[in-house]
């Protein structure tokens, strides 16, 4: 692992502390009460600023990271074990099987995206179970494909046929074939995944589909565009900056992984 | 082996057959798929008669609306209405704005095809020229992996945001947002130019990710150290790089189109142009099925029409494929 990808896995870790800290209660517990005025300037009493009504930034975008961690895990882990699951499948059962579910997938993939993410958010209205649920949904298409891939490789394998010539059982093949196969595939889509989810939500929350009990970055930005032309800077700020940073992060790391899967085969 | 390319041979046809009847089935699967997730999502799970109506209107009137709106058949013949609607390209009426779907979707075209198809352009020359050059040259590819990577992590909505900022309210370079009511020539133009180069920007860094990757995997192919030896030069040898690089430029190209055909919903939202993905936002709000179902399979149309186009301009430009050397 090289120093930018440790650097990029700390600031991960350190989001996940913030998140998991305000989730408990230990901290930006002053998010939903008014600090004092509206739009006062980063400094005079609220570190990062207040917005509109005069609640307090920081606390909002410490609490924004609560959201944007679950959307980005729960939507990737959703995707690629719905992927990943489909895609063997597929791949190591070959014939008809294979044929129906890869053509199916190319029929689903041509979904547009944003048609079944905002659908989806109408449907089941706002809330993070919905953003979740719709970036599974539309992402795990990608996945299907890499995992099958991979599984027709080792369908092909002579190590796998012997296996299979010499009696191993379904569990054993997982266990100590299918897997470790897969594995190196499945966590670069997870990687890559999560930077593509996080960002998904912050436009969900744009559009107004994300959650509303609590606040998140995509919600702040959707107000800072006008306050921006009025020279209030310190909202977007508070939105853009965490999330280039989380996003960031997540791109390097995903990266790495995706150089570490290819060199492993 | 043949070392000319010429006519093909019967198997070549056959397989090409194979592969045609194959994506006319997965075609018609596909729009049949959009069209039924489009009934399912909204006249199966939300209730157009009851959102037009908002939250307070009594059940007899609820009722009302759906038997006027046809929605009290039953939905085995809903669903059958819009999957041959589909398939067909027959939208219907949009009952929330009173006029036939395609047509509205049409006229959103325009708007959206004035920005994106520009920028598409754009975005695209300056991925493949900078990922050509960032595969030879170091120096060049640092600072355009920085950028990529720095524009990759931000939203687009941060992208579009601090772009009408800096590049409109403050240099005053573009007017901020706005659509023309008239049909000036000048000034779809002057509108058109800060978004576009927005779309070019956000197109630009993930493809260059794409393009770099292509151009190393061919400057690094055993054939280009074949050239060296014998000692072309090394503008000749770009010119062999770029040929058998035309593939997956190709095919990202192809799978690009329906970005193209419904731009940006970001985009158009923050700019207020009034293209299909801002009618898209709209129509999704309304529960305005039969406008939805129109933009979602016409751009399903577009995805597969243009990997079909995309794959039969590979399969005559390169001789590889045709012979299935690669897959």
């Amino acid at each position: 692992m090289r120093q930018v990808e440790r650097a990029a896995l700390a600031g991960l870790a350190g989001f996940v502390v913030l998140a998991v800290g305000a989730a408990a209660g230990l901290w930006a517990q002053g998010w939903d009460a008014p600090v004092g005025r509206a739009y006062m300037a980063p400094g005079t009493g609220a570190w990062l600023g207040t917005d509109a009504l005069g609640y307090d930034l920081l606390a909002q975008a410490i609490q924004g990271t609560r959201v944007s961690l679950v959307a980005g895990a729960g939507g990737a882990l959703g995707a690629v074990a719905l992927g990943g699951a489909l895609g063997s499948l597929a791949g190591l059962r070959g014939g008809w099987t294979d044929r129906l579910l890869a053509g199916a997938t190319d029929a689903f993939a041509a979904v547009p995206p944003v048609v079944a993410l905002l659908g989806l958010g109408l449907a089941l209205g706002p809330g993070l179970s919905t953003v979740v649920l719709a970036i599974a949904a539309t992402q795990w298409t990608g996945v299907f494909r890499a995992a099958r891939a991979e599984a027709l490789r080792l369908r092909a394998a002579d190590f796998y046929r012997a296996a299979q010539a010499m009696g191993a059982g379904p569990g054993h093949q997982i266990r100590w074939h299918v897997a470790p196969a897969l594995r190196p595939v499945l966590r670069s889509s997870l990687v890559v995944l999560f930077a593509y989810a996080v960002r998904l939500e912050a436009l969900l929350a744009y559009l107004g589909a994300s959650a509303q009990e609590l606040p998140s970055w995509g919600r702040l930005l959707a107000r800072s565009g006008s306050e921006l032309a009025r020279g209030v800077w310190w909202p977007t700020v508070a939105a853009s900056l965490p999330l280039l940073l989380l996003v960031l992060c997540a791109q390097v790391l995903a990266d790495g992984a995706h150089g570490w899967a290819i060199r492993k085969r | 082996m043949r070392v000319v390319g010429g006519m093909e041979s019967p198997g070549e046809l056959a397989g090409l057959g194979r592969a045609a009847l194959r994506r006319a089935v997965v075609a018609a699967a596909s729009v049949a798929l959009v069209a039924g997730l489009v009934f399912a999502t909204f006249e199966l799970l939300a209730d157009p008669a009851a959102l037009r109506l908002g939250r307070g209107a009594s059940p007899e009137a609820v009722a009302a609306l759906r038997a006027e709106m046809g929605l009290d058949r039953s939905w085995g013949t809903r669903l059958w209405g819009h999957v041959v609607g589909g398939l067909s390209f027959e939208f219907g009426v949009s009952h929330v704005r009173g006029a036939p779907a395609g047509a509205l979707m049409a006229r959103a075209l325009g708007p959206t095809l004035a920005y994106a198809l520009p920028g598409f352009v754009l975005g695209t020359v300056a991925a493949v020229l900078g990922g050509l050059a960032a595969a030879r040259r170091r120096a060049i590819d640092r600072p355009l992996a920085a950028l990529s990577t720095l524009l990759l992590s931000l939203s687009s909505v941060i992208v579009v945001v601090l772009a009408q900022y800096v590049l409109a309210h403050r240099l005053g370079w573009f007017p901020a947002l706005g659509w023309p009511l008239g049909a000036e020539a000048g000034g779809v133009a002057r509108f058109v130019a800060l978004p576009a180069l927005v779309w070019a920007a956000l197109v630009w860094a993930p493809d260059w990710r794409h393009y770099r990757a292509v151009f190393m995997h061919e400057w690094a192919a055993p054939h280009v150290d074949g050239l060296r030896a014998r000692g072309v030069p090394e503008r000749r040898i770009g010119r062999h790089v770029l040929r058998a690089a035309v593939g997956p430029i190709v095919a990202r190209i192809g799978q690009r189109l329906p970005h193209v055909a419904l731009g940006s919903v970001v985009v158009e939202q923050l700019f207020n142009i009034p293209g299909l993905g801002a009618l898209l936002v709209a129509a999704v709000h309304t529960a305005d099925a039969a406008l939805v179902q129109a933009i979602a399979v016409a751009t399903a149309a577009v995805t597969i029409g243009g990997q079909a186009v995309c794959d039969a301009i590979v399969w005559l430009v390169d001789p590889r494929v045709r012979r299935r050397d690669v897959p």
